[in-house]
């Protein structure tokens, strides 16, 4: 029996990883977007997106991708996954006009018995009422990572399908699909899977909460939370892979937008949500720590302190600057010159009349008051405390996630702040080895 | 929570202070006029707001485009009457404003407008007073809203401090007061509780930026940095030469419940990033100076 194809609507960050995933399964694909210039971009292999690994991936299966922007030539596939982008406002909100338009131009060519599904992340409530037979109508939950999410697409945990009717089979093509990756099918109600997909988000943001919180004490009280994180991991209630680290509140939009979710759907129902809503206060918080501590050390009283800002991404390894820390940092930074600097976002990004974009982070930190490494890139742990000192005219270094050996820098002639210790004063001896 | 109407500071054609004879009212007339800002200060001699027929004295002074600060208050207002009748004090002023165009109303709250169990308090911060001064200051806010539409700001300062406070009031110009009597600094039990105070210097400078930008919304006139009494008695008797004793005498009533209160000024930073609050220290030997 021939493979079906497998049809992808939407070269976003979601829908570039998911199909190249599917080819890497050995299934021919078709890679849709009614863009004409991105497919025009993509089929020259520039991709919209920042992932390591996902070039050489496409590049490998080169022969299973079809790129078109003719939604007609998704009239061959068997299934056919919606995974356009739905933009959020700064409260998270979702504008969802951008699903249906693709659905509305997806589905008029797709074949009779042609399997859709919502691949984006919808609320509650949005599959069901979606015009397209329920025989043949899916939502599956994406658990997309920003910077690894190759990974995850080829070798996902399990999948998550929300159905008219769980009890009824999976359709053959489909089923058979989800099947080559070897991991468990749960399925489900839309409505379930819809909601599956929020837990998932609320359970990552309550340990983040709980990190920020516990690691935001750490610092006034002496303890160091890294010391503490390995402890919780070997608890098998809480696991290794749960999310502990100490960060600069919640950024990318994703989870952001489920607890704007979560939070809408209290106000229609009366649910008791302040857990979100705790979470929301502290991401804000925790999101000011480098404005704070800046202030409090260098800028109150120094109109030309010159700030160096490593990283404008949100994370390590993507271009997304959504609700970046770094640039909401850079917003509120106006008074002051900054050196800027960051592997794949341009300077312009940053939005401020006196940044100056550097070639690298060491030509940033030259002549400036402190640093201030606001995305962790692998690049940055290579920069020597040493060499910091010989460019830097000040003594302040702000490493929320700590790239930098904290000790060294102390011992170079730094005052080190980092997320979830106490600051390292130079010149103050060391409490430990 | 401060949004900048003029986002490049602009001075204010004429800022009409109502309480400008107070503690607080005249630092900020000082302020605004060294700036070179025209004012009208109006004390309660120009215009009493419990006498019959204030509000339309008082519509009189003002004119279309007027800003207007407001920062008479009977204060602190512990009882029922003293409540009310600020109340009554800020009616006048809303019927005074209703139905002319000012450019903007600057009102002078209070910390006291935030429940007492938050920590650290945020403008984010519930307001869910616990006393009856607090109570004034929340109604008050929501009476001038009611009023015009005119652009508002509330500029909530925490305990203000400085050379011309008239209140006795336990604290920095208490201490201040009993070292320059040669007196023995008293505290209560062992002063532990801390607490942020602004020199009422700062809160002018707050208020004269909010004028300038024209900004709309709350701002916590506050340091971010929490002193214990005990410590702040110790900076005044330094500051007086150190003759002067740092004496404990038991406290007047159980302890507070609310211990130590801190304030995050993230809101500050972000509304005024060029402005630098005085350290207490520095604040205390100015007020001592002056003196």
């Amino acid at each position: 029996m021939t493979a079906p194809v497998i049809g992808f609507a939407g070269m976003t960050h979601l829908g570039v990883n998911s199909a190249a995933a599917a080819a890497a399964r050995g299934y021919s694909t078709v890679w849709f977007d009614p863009d004409r210039a991105m497919v025009g971009r993509l089929e020259s292999g520039e991709f919209p997106v920042v992932e390591p690994g996902l070039v050489e991936l496409a590049n490998t299966n080169r022969e299973r991708i079809s790129f078109t922007s003719d939604a007609t030539a998704l009239g061959r596939c068997a299934v056919v996954y919606i995974a356009c982008d739905v933009p959020t406002d700064e409260q998270g909100d979702s504008d969802l006009s951008s699903v249906r338009r693709l659905i509305d131009t997806v589905s008029a060519g797709l074949a009779r018995d042609a399997v859709l599904v919502v691949l984006c992340q919808v609320p509650p409530g949005f599959t069901r009422a979606l015009d397209w037979p329920v025989a043949q109508r899916y939502y599956q939950v994406e658990t997309l990572v920003f910077g690894s999410a190759v990974e995850r697409a080829l070798h996902p945990e399990r999948f998550i399908v929300g159905c008219a009717d769980p009890a009824v089979p999976l359709p053959g093509p489909y089923r058979g699909f989800l099947e080559a990756f070897g991991c468990p099918v749960l399925p489900m109600r839309y409505e379930s899977a819809e909601l599956a997909k929020i837990a998932i988000n609320c359970c990552l943001v309550a340990s983040v909460t709980v990190a920020n919180t516990l690691a935001g004490l750490s610092e006034r009280i002496g303890a160091d939370w890294n010391e503490i994180v390995p402890a919780l991991r070997l608890d098998r209630r809480i696991g290794h892979h749960a999310y502990l680290a100490p960060g600069l509140g919640l950024a990318g939009g994703n989870l952001e937008r489920d607890l704007a979710t979560v939070l809408r759907l209290a106000e229609e129902t009366g649910s008791h949500v302040e857990l979100v809503r705790a979470s929301l206060a502290d991401s804000r918080q925790r999101r000011d720590w480098p404005l704070r501590t800046l202030h409090q050390e260098l800028l109150a009283g120094h109109p030309d302190a010159v700030v160096a800002v490593l990283g404008l991404s949100y994370k390590e390894n993507t271009h997304s600057t959504k609700n970046s820390p770094s640039l909401a940092l850079i917003r509120h930074l106006g008074p002051w010159p900054l050196r800027v600097h960051d592997p794949v976002v341009p300077a312009r990004a940053a939005g401020h009349p006196r940044a100056t974009g550097c070639a690298t982070a060491l030509e940033a930190a030259t002549g400036a008051d402190a640093l201030a490494i606001m995305t962790p890139w692998p690049a940055y742990r290579e920069v020597s405390p040493s060499d910091l000192r010989r460019v830097m005219r000040g003594r302040v270094i702000l490493d929320p996630y700590r790239v930098l050996d904290g000790a060294a820098a102390r011992a170079a002639g730094f005052d080190y702040f980092a997320l979830g210790v106490p600051v390292l004063r130079a010149g103050e001896k060391a409490t430990r080895a | 929570m401060l949004e900048h109407l003029n986002p490049a500071a602009a001075a204010p054609r004429r800022v009409v202070i109502i309480g400008a004879g107070g503690f607080v009212g005249g630092s900020i007339r000082a302020r605004l006029e060294s700036d070179g800002v025209a004012t009208l200060a109006l004390t309660r001699k120009e215009v009493d707001l419990l006498q019959a027929g204030a509000a339309a004295k008082l519509a009189g002074l003002l004119r279309p485009g007027d800003a207007v600060v407001l920062v008479s208050a009977v204060a602190p207002a512990k009882t029922v009457s003293v409540l009310m009748d600020n109340l009554r004090m800020a009616q006048a002023v809303c019927d005074a404003v209703a139905g002319l165009e000012l450019s903007h109303l600057l009102y002078i709250s209070s910390d006291a407008v935030y429940a007492d169990d938050q920590n650290p308090v945020t403008e984010f911060s519930y307001c869910a007073p616990s006393t009856l001064h607090g109570m004034m200051h929340a109604a008050r806010e929501l009476m001038l809203k009611s009023a015009t539409t005119a652009p508002i700001a509330f500029l909530r300062p925490t305990l203000v401090y400085g050379a011309s406070d008239p209140h006795g009031g336990y604290g920095p110009n208490r201490f201040r007061r009993q070292a320059e009597k040669g007196e023995p600094i008293t505290i209560f039990g062992e002063g532990e509780e801390r607490r942020d105070h602004i020199l009422v210097d700062d809160v002018a400078a707050l208020a004269a930026l909010i004028l300038r930008h024209r900004s709309r919304g709350a701002l916590n006139a506050v340091t971010g940095v929490s002193t214990s009494f005990h410590e702040i008695a110790r900076m005044v008797a330094s500051q007086a030469g150190g003759r002067v004793e740092v004496k404990s005498v038991p406290r007047p009533g159980p302890r507070p419940h609310l211990l130590h209160r801190f304030f995050d000024i993230t809101q500050c930073h972000q509304a005024f990033p060029g402005f630098r609050f005085t350290p207490l220290a520095e604040g205390l030997a100015q007020s001592l100076r002056r003196k």
